[in-house]
Parts: structure tokens; C-alpha cells; sequence
């Protein structure tokens, strides 16, 4: 026997037996309290628990035109700042993907210091495409439409996801998709009427005046004390749930002064959904100031010290509204509230009057300025999701669906099993009994992986490992098969096995890296389930060629020295 | 030694290619008119919608239909699904990008109260606008397209570029005549038909490369005998291989056909047929493929000679 034989023995054992403890939680259904060192279990796709598939488009031509036109009203501010007299003309949609607008200037002669301003104030947002006597087109750089996308794609994948934690859906995916699109996957979720109405409803935007007069520290004291009687937000809550609760606590404490709640400033982990932090802040309970009033938002730049700002401009309800409360609150802060959530709490400096205010943000670089500046505008101009979502594919599988599928393929399964392993004993003999246990080994190992992995198992997934044990079969065969040749050619028992695996070995990758390839080409190009099949069926691939010729290598060797001996039962 | 194909079995399968090329072209062209004429696209790549629904009770397929047209709704075609005894049905709506979800919430909406008392429930919604229809439909054949040409490239560089045609066509003859099943049988081209597809362009070139292997063997110790030679040998060396395992994958395939569920009956559908004609067209297909090319460059290489 080799020298090596000990060391292949033991790295088989242990992946068989990783491999099984890594199943063991899926396979016995343990519960998440158990003290088993293995907590995750496999990842059931939306086909086999019921849930929600959803993939929203972005229809981007619309939000060009619009950024266009704002920046057209913001150029002809600026010119007027600079004595220099111009309207708005029309809009030009040659490339939908492309709107121009044009500026008619009073006096021609202004057009090379118009043209200086614009390149000073708005260069690389602005381009001007084209110059004809006292007229100016305006389009917008790549470079911006870039920004926008990425902006528009990120933040209502935010927004989104704020919704969704209102359902409690442990294993919501939210991703973006090229760079007009978001897939969501909701498993388990089974109201899907509401679910589909709060990701594709208007958020409520409103304006709550800050608490200044309770410290910090008091706040933090309260909600430490909540916590110490149980009010603690886990992953998998609703937030509003827990804030709920929480305020309800601190109102039965009598710790909140009358009129005043808590809210919370979140911010969320992008990778993995979780709650980094919060940041408390006592604000009025009711406002009379919503999203309602405003009639636009949008980024400038302050011209003096370079910085960018969001402007606001209000409905003439509004304005007076706003006027009024800013004059009271000077010195206070007041919290824009999205969906229940603190989005951000400029102070009020001045008495705003005439329906226009500033919001300046925070330093930290231009660039960065910047970027929460067109966040915050993108928020505030449409109160809700940055861009509008249109639904372009959607798909539903009721739990009970899942269920019976999820019986039918595993009864399928073992039927299929069954048939192919007493198939291979009857041909095969003890030899087919050494196949058989490495293609239980395979299973094992497919189904480890995909656990171990977090892949998601879906129902062509388990069609995928149906297949793979078909194909599998097709490794131990091509050895066999050689090692028959050899025995015939008259070669002793132990030669031949040698030389049936080693000629065999090449046919086998071969076959395997064609077959992979095809799978390659099925995760690349599919969606949702079917990447689930071809995940099983590439895993599937690499199980068969470790456990048909690795292991069953080994275990041949083992039969043959220490079983066996002369003759070869194949 | 228990043996299906007798391990001294010789046939002639070269002989056997003139006959086996007329049947695989009649197929062929028969096939490619019906993928043309009557393809069965399903909402994956038409666009619309599908609402499967199940009852507790028993329905007639007559009286759904009925009451769907009474309630004002258009364009709407309903079916059974699987055994009638189940009493599941398909409700297939139609409408355009921006009203097909209105349409089908009011069809689901319909259905759920008016038939409320015979324990229906809605099992399964999918609604694919008709831009995702598009999409979808092109990265279907993007997928199968990038596949064919990456086993092409690697099968030129692990044999010889002389091998690749055959493969190819192997490949596109079985991709073909299961289309044309389909089409022929009006069963509906799906995603899943796709990725079933391309499980049975990996099946079927694994099939061919194994009998591939072998011929390059048989080349590589006695380079003086004709390809056909080699073939023969080759498929005969392989054939109880290939049997055994188109027998396993095929067992495999049609109990997952009959008892793996309405949801994956089509798949397997398509790798039944996959398994048979791969294994055929490893055969009968690749190999005279190879061959007729081999003789090309053989006559070219003569040719080359004389000049």
C-alpha cells in the first residue's frame, strides 16, 4: 500500500464527515436554539417557500428631462446674479437619453462671459452642446448622468429596503441589476398585495421640530432603561414595531415630555442589512409641515466658499407655514423624517421668508458634500423614491406551492436514486457498491456546499442534483468500463484498477470541463432559479470528479489490499 | 461479468452514416419548421402574465372560462394543468407594459371572490412585461450561444480543431430537433427549457468527447489507419459505457418526468429527449461530422502535395 494512502484517507474522512455535520441541521430540522455548533441551514429559494420576485425598472429618460430643465432654471439665476439677461427656451429630445434645453440671451454680446460662468459655476455637470447668436443649449455631462444613475439605483434600493423592514422578512435581497435595475427577493412573504403596495408607494415626508432642552444623555439613559426591561430591536423586527413600543415604554414611564417621541437617525449596513447605528432624537409628536408643502429641491453650489447646499422651495401654503415655524425655532433644529425615519436635522438660523431655505450640510470634502447634497435633494424632491420604478417582471409562488413541489422533487429524488444505485450493484457488484457509496458521498457533498456556500436551493436546483447523480454515475462507469478492458486484456486485478483510473482520468475532466462550461454560461446569462440550477449542477461537477475518481480511487486501493485480494468483483 | 453490449461486439457504425444522416437532416428540417411555425412561447419570453390557481373542489374548465368573459375580462385564456382530478388551472393574461398588473390583480381579485366557496387559492403569479420578455429572450440565447462557442474553443485546443465542428453539430442537431418537439407537442418554451437546453448540451458534449477521447487515442498509437478505423473502434470501445450511462441519467430523468411535480415536468421532458438524442448524436452525428472534415483536410493536404 502507498505511502499517501493514509493521508487521502484522512482528508476523506474529513470532508465526509464536515460534509455531514454541515447537513445535519438542514436535514433533522434543528431548531435555531439548539446548542449544535452549526446554525445555518439551507437556503430555500422563493420556488420552494413562497415569496415574491420582483424586478423594477428605472426609466431614466424622464429623470434627464427633468434634471435638465432644473439646471437650466439654476444657469439662468446665475447669469442674472451676473447682470446678464436670459429666458428659458424649449426643450430639445433628439436622444431621449440626451435632452437639450436652450437659453435665449437679451444681448448676444454676453455669450462668451455667459459661456465662462456656466464652465466656472457648473463644469462637469453641465455641457454646453452648441451656440447659435444669442442662443445657448444646455445638456448634461456623462459624467453627471453617471452620478445620477448610481445615485438614483442606491438610493431607492435604500428606500426600499426601509420599507421592507417593516415585514420582518428574515433574508430580503435587494440588488441592483446593470444600472437600471433592482431585483428584489422577498421569501416567505405571504401578503404580497401589501408588500407590493408599500415598495411602490409615496413616502411620508414630514418636518419635526427637534427637543433641544433634554440632553443627550438623558435620552440615551431612557432607552437604556427601555432595553434593561426587554424593548431591544433584533435583526428581523419591524423597526417601527420597536420604535412603537419603545415610545409607548417611555410614555407609561412618564420620562417623555407631552408632545414629544423619540425617532431614530439609522444607518444600515449595505452588505448585510444590519442595524449599525442609531442616533436618538426627541422630536414633536405631531407637524404641521409634510412633504406636501414643498415644490422643489435641489443641489447649488454656494459660490463663495465652494460648498454645495441643498435649496428648497416651497408651495405659498407652505411658505408661510414655513415662515412661521422658522421664526419661533431659531436656534433648534428641525428633523426631516422620512417614513418614520430621521433622515437629517439642519438648525434653523433665520427666519425663512418668500418660500426659499438652504439646507447647508456638514464638512468633509466637496465631493462628499456633494454627494449627501444630491441624496438629500433626491429624497426631499420626491419624498419617496428618487426616480419612479416601473414593475417589469414579478413572480409569486404561494408557501403551499412550494411545499408540494419541495415533496414531489425529493420523493422524485430518492425514487431516481433507488433505481440507478440497484441498477449499478446489479452490473457491477461489489464494485457497484464502492460506486454507490461515493455517490452518496456526492449528494452529501453537493448539498454540504450549497449549504456552506449560502447558496440558494431552488427547484431546478434540486433537479440540478437529480441530474448530477444520473451524470455522476457516468465517472465510475468510464473507470469501470476501462478497468473491465484491462481485466480482459489479461493484466492482474491490481494493475488493472491502476490503469482503468489512470486512463480514465483525462476523459473524465474533459467530460466534466465541457459540461461546465454550459454551466458556466447558465450563471452568467440566467435568472433567479435557474442560476440556482446551474450552481447545483457546477458544484455538482466538481463533487463527481473528487468523489468518482479521488475517493473512489482510495477506496478501491482499500478494498483491494485489505479486503480482497485476488479477485475483483466488477 | 454482467454485460449489456457483449465486450467483443463490432459494429460497423461508419457504414451505417449515410443512412443516419438522412434521418438526422429530415429531422432536422422538420423540426426547424416547426420551431419557425408554431413555437410555444411562454410568458418568460412573450410577456403577459400567469395566474395558477387550485380549487378544493371540482371545477369545469368551461364554466372558468365563462365566467372570466362575463366578468369583462379580454384576451384571456385558461387551462388545466396536470391531472384533471387536481383541478389546478393556468389563467394566461395579456396587456401591455403599463396596465398588466392592474389587469391581472383584478383577475386574481375576480377569481379569489367569486369562488371564494370552492376553496380556491392562488398558487403562483408570474408577470413578465413585455421589455423583460425581450431581455429575457436575449440572454437566453446569449447564454446558449456563449456556450456553444467556449466548448468549441475548448475542444480545439484539448483535440484538435478538427474535432470542434462535429461537436458543434451534434450539438445543434439535438438543441433543434427537441424545439422541435416542443413544437410539434405545443408544449411551452420556458426559461427552464432554456437551462434544460443547455443541461443537455453539457450531457450531449460530455457524450461526444468521450467517444472523441478514445478516437484520439486509437489516432495517437497507430497514426497510419484511417479515422474511419479509429471511430469504429472508438464507438464500439465506448458503446456499453455510453449505454449504461444514458440508461442511469434517462431512469433518473423520467421518474423526475412522472413524479417530480407539475413545475419541473417540462425540464425533465426536455432532458429526456436530450439524453436520447445526445447519445444518438454523439454517434451518429459528431463523429461522420469529424470524419467528413478529416477528409477535407486530408484531400487538401493531397492536394498541397501535388502542387
Amino acid at each position: 500500500m502507498k505511502r499517501s494512502w493514509w493521508y487521502r484517507f484522512i482528508f476523506l474522512i474529513i470532508v465526509a464527515v464536515t460534509s455531514v455535520v454541515i447537513i445535519l441541521p438542514t436535514a433533522l430540522d434543528f431548531q435555531e436554539e439548539s446548542n449544535y455548533p452549526v446554525k445555518s441551514k439551507i437556503n430555500l429559494g422563493l420556488d420552494l417557500q413562497g415569496g415574491l420576485y420582483m424586478i423594477l425598472g428605472i426609466d431614466f429618460k424622464k429623470v434627464y428631462k427633468d434634471e435638465v430643465k432644473g439646471y437650466t432654471r439654476k444657469v439662468e439665476s446665475l447669469l442674472a446674479d451676473n447682470g446678464i439677461a436670459s429666458t428659458i427656451g424649449s426643450l430639445s429630445v433628439i436622444d431621449e437619453f440626451d435632452p437639450m434645453m436652450t437659453l435665449n440671451l437679451a444681448n448676444a454680446s454676453d455669450m462668451e462671459a455667459s459661456k465662462a460662468k456656466i464652465h466656472e459655476f457648473y463644469q462637469g455637470y453641465i455641457r454646453i452642446t452648441g451656440d447659435t447668436g444669442a442662443q445657448l443649449q444646455l445638456a448634461l455631462t456623462k459624467v453627471l448622468k453617471t452620478q445620477i444613475e448610481e445615485q438614483s439605483v442606491s438610493k431607492s434600493i435604500e428606500v426600499i429596503r426601509n420599507r421592507i423592514d417593516e415585514f420582518g422578512v428574515t433574508e430580503p435581497e435587494i440588488i441592483s441589476q446593470g444600472n437600471d435595475r433592482i431585483i428584489i427577493q422577498l421569501p416567505g412573504v405571504k401578503d404580497i398585495e401589501r408588500a407590493k403596495d408599500l415598495i411602490g408607494k409615496t413616502a411620508k415626508l414630514t418636518f419635526n421640530l427637534v427637543n433641544n432642552e433634554v440632553a443627550p444623555t438623558t435620552i440615551q439613559d431612557w432607552i437604556t432603561k427601555a432595553e434593561a426591561s426587554g424593548i431591544v430591536f433584533k435583526k428581523g423586527d419591524r423597526f417601527s414595531s420597536y420604535l412603537a413600543k419603545l415610545n409607548e415604554h417611555l410614555k407609561q414611564e412618564k420620562l417623555l415630555p407631552s408632545g414629544w417621541i423619540l425617532a431614530f437617525e439609522k444607518t444600515v449596513n449595505k452588505l448585510t442589512n444590519e442595524l449599525e447605528s442609531k442616533i436618538p432624537y426627541l422630536v414633536e409628536e405631531n407637524t404641521t409641515l409634510t412633504g406636501e408643502a414643498l415644490q422643489d429641491a435641489r443641489v447649488q453650489i454656494d459660490q463663495q466658499k465652494n460648498e454645495p447646499y441643498v435649496s428648497l422651495e416651497f408651495k405659498s401654503a407652505g411658505a408661510k407655514l414655513f415662515e412661521t415655524i422658522t421664526g419661533e425655532n431659531i436656534g433648534r433644529q428641525l428633523a426631516i423624517i422620512l417614513d418614520g425615519n430621521v433622515y437629517s436635522a439642519p438648525n434653523i438660523q433665520t427666519r425663512i421668508g418668500g418660500g426659499r431655505a438652504q439646507i447647508t450640510l456638514g464638512s468633509g470634502g466637496f465631493n462628499r458634500v456633494m454627494k449627501e447634497a444630491r441624496d438629500l435633494a433626491l429624497v426631499l424632491r420626491a419624498g419617496a423614491l428618487p426616480v419612479q420604478l416601473d414593475f417589469l417582471e414579478q413572480r409569486t409562488v404561494g408557501p403551499s406551492l412550494g411545499h408540494d413541489s419541495i415533496d414531489k422533487a425529493r420523493f422524485a429524488s430518492l425514487v431516481a436514486c433507488l433505481i440507478v444505485f440497484g441498477f449499478i450493484l446489479i452490473y457491477y457488484r461489489v464494485s457497484g457498491a464502492i460506486a454507490i457509496v461515493t455517490l452518496g458521498l456526492n449528494v452529501i457533498l453537493v448539498i454540504a456546499c450549497l449549504v456552506g456556500l449560502e447558496a440558494t436551493l431552488t427547484l431546478p436546483g434540486i433537479a440540478g442534483i437529480a441530474l448530477t447523480i444520473g451524470m455522476a454515475v457516468d465517472a465510475n462507469i468510464i473507470i469501470y468500463e476501462r478497468i473491465r478492458e484491462e481485466i480482459r486484456k489479461g493484466v492482474s486485478n491490481y494493475k488493472a484498477v491502476e490503469s482503468g483510473f489512470e486512463s480514465a482520468f483525462w476523459t473524465i475532466i474533459d467530460a466534466n470541463i465541457t459540461t461546465a462550461l454550459a454551466g458556466f454560461c447558465l450563471l452568467n446569462f440566467g435568472t433567479g432559479p435557474i442560476r440556482g440550477f446551474a450552481v447545483t449542477l457546477l458544484i455538482g461537477i466538481f463533487a463527481t470528479v473528487y468523489t468518482a475518481y479521488f475517493a473512489g480511487k482510495l477506496l478501491f486501493e482499500f478494498y483491494m489490499d485489505k479486503v480482497q485480494g485476488e479477485d475483483l468483483s466488477i | 461479468m454482467f454485460e449489456i453490449i457483449r465486450s467483443n461486439t463490432r459494429i460497423n457504425f461508419v457504414s451505417k452514416f449515410s443512412v443516419t444522416a438522412v434521418v438526422s437532416l429530415l429531422l432536422v428540417a422538420v423540426s426547424i419548421f416547426g420551431i419557425a411555425s408554431r413555437m410555444n412561447y411562454g410568458v418568460d419570453f412573450r410577456g403577459g402574465a400567469e395566474i395558477q390557481l387550485k380549487f378544493t373542489e371540482t371545477i369545469n374548465l368551461d364554466n372558468l372560462r365563462k365566467d372570466l368573459k362575463d366578468a369583462g375580462f379580454k384576451g384571456i385564456a385558461a387551462q388545466t394543468i396536470g391531472e384533471r382530478s387536481q383541478n389546478e388551472f393556468l389563467v394566461k393574461v395579456q396587456g401591455d407594459e403599463t396596465n398588466l398588473n392592474q389587469i391581472t390583480e383584478k383577475v386574481s381579485e375576480t377569481l379569489l371572490s367569486s369562488y371564494a366557496s370552492k376553496g380556491v387559492e392562488v398558487r403562483k403569479v408570474d408577470i413578465v412585461g413585455p421589455k423583460a420578455g425581450a431581455q429575457l429572450r436575449i440572454s437566453g440565447f446569449q447564454a446558449m450561444l456563449w456556450a456553444l462557442i467556449a466548448i468549441m474553443i475548448y475542444i480545439g485546443l484539448r483535440f484538435d480543431f478538427k474535432y470542434s465542428p462535429g461537436a458543434i453539430v451534434a450539438l445543434f442537431h439535438d438543441v433543434t430537433i427537441i424545439l422541435g418537439v416542443f413544437s410539434f407537442f405545443h408544449v411551452e418554451f420556458t426559461l427552464q427549457t432554456v437551462a434544460a437546453l443547455l443541461a443537455v448540451i453539457g450531457y450531449s458534449v460530455n457524450d461526444t468527447v468521450i467517444v472523441y477521447d478514445r478516437v484520439r487515442e486509437h489516432e495517437d498509437k497507430n497514426p497510419s489507419l484511417p479515422l474511419s478505423n479509429h471511430i469504429n473502434k472508438a464507438v464500439n470501445e465506448t458503446l456499453s459505457r455510453t449505454i449504461m450511462t444514458s440508461l442511469t441519467t434517462l431512469f433518473v430523468s423520467v421518474v423526475m418526468y412522472f413524479f417530480g411535480g407539475l413545475a419541473i415536468k417540462d425540464f425533465f421532458l426536455a432532458i429526456s429527449l436530450g439524453v436520447l438524442i445526445g447519445t444518438y448524436s454523439s454517434i451518429f452525428v459528431a463523429a461522420p461530422v469529424t470524419l467528413f472534415f478529416d477528409r477535407i483536410k486530408g484531400a487538401e493536404e493531397k492536394n498541397a502535395a501535388k502542387a
